[in-house]
């Protein structure tokens, strides 16, 4: 480790809070997703900080699902966001405001 | 000395990448500097002697799902966001506050709990070298976590029939 725990913790705490901005400021539906990634990637850090200072293999292992969960969940989401684009002609998410079209 | 310095050159990376994310206003340019972010913690993820990991952020992270959402954003047709009213009243103000206070919380919980009081693994320094290889991960992979290695099979078959099934056309009837 380069840097005591903390330091990484706290750059972890930073991407995380980051994310959550971008989710509630951001309007363009692709950029939600992007910061919910950024969000998952600020929570990987921690694991792997955590598992590096236990000298253990578990932070790495769950990482390693997250990224997989991650991958399902941007294929799927992002199949959505095209097809909503396909009905409605706008990624806002202040547009999408009604269940039916 | 030099190490504390990369930490914190690869921390700017990422965190420049990260800030770039929410503020840039062109989605293109949003998913490229989520790719320097990606970057930055494949760095860091090497420091923490977690190679494996690392590597599979570069291809997965950075390669296919961004690949993936550079896909999306090229189908699209996409303006630079409307400067239009926002929905609620002071949304950017209440947005920030509200993660100011998550990140108080954050921080308040890594700096001042115990840290490291969990039971320690099995890879005290004398083998820091063998921690975070690929025969490592793959050798508790499939013995101590075989049960959740099998659901994510099973999860990522649902995101690929999920992903045809939506990617299919509706046939007009008659």
């Amino acid at each position: 480790m380069l840097a005591p725990l903390e330091h990484y913790l706290i750059l972890s705490a930073v991407l995380f809070t980051l994310g959550v901005v971008g989710v509630v400021v951001r309007r363009n539906a692709i950029v939600v997703f992007l910061c919910i990634e950024l969000m998952l990637n600020g929570a990987n850090l921690a694991f792997i900080a955590h598992g590096s200072a236990l000298d253990s293999l578990d932070g790495q292992l769950v990482v390693f699902f997250v990224m997989a969960v991650a991958a399902a969940e941007a294929a799927i989401g992002l199949a959505i966001v095209v097809l909503i684009y396909r009905n409605r002609e706008s990624t806002d998410v202040d547009e999408m405001n009604l269940l039916k079209l | 000395m030099a190490g504390q310095l990369l930490f914190y050159l690869l921390a700017l990376m990422t965190v420049g990448g990260a800030v770039a994310v929410v503020a840039l206003p062109n989605p293109l340019y949003c998913v490229l500097s989520l790719v320097l972010t990606f970057l930055g913690l494949a760095g860091l993820y090497l420091s923490l002697n977690a190679q494996f990991v690392a590597v599979v952020q570069v291809i997965v992270y950075a390669g296919a799902i961004m690949m993936l959402f550079l896909f999306v954003v090229m189908l699209i047709d996409l303006r630079a966001e409307e400067r239009g009213a926002l929905r609620l009243p002071f949304q950017k103000l209440a947005g920030t506050i509200i993660a100011l206070g998550v990140f108080a919380g954050l921080i308040n919980l890594f700096v001042s709990t115990p840290l490291r009081t969990g039971a320690k693994g099995l890879f005290p320094p004398g083998r820091l070298a063998e921690i975070g290889t690929v025969q490592a991960v793959g050798k508790v992979l499939v013995t101590q976590y075989v049960l959740p290695f099998q659901a994510m099979g099973v999860l990522l078959f649902v995101g690929i029939v999920g992903a045809v099934v939506l990617a299919q056309r509706r046939t007009r009837q008659g």
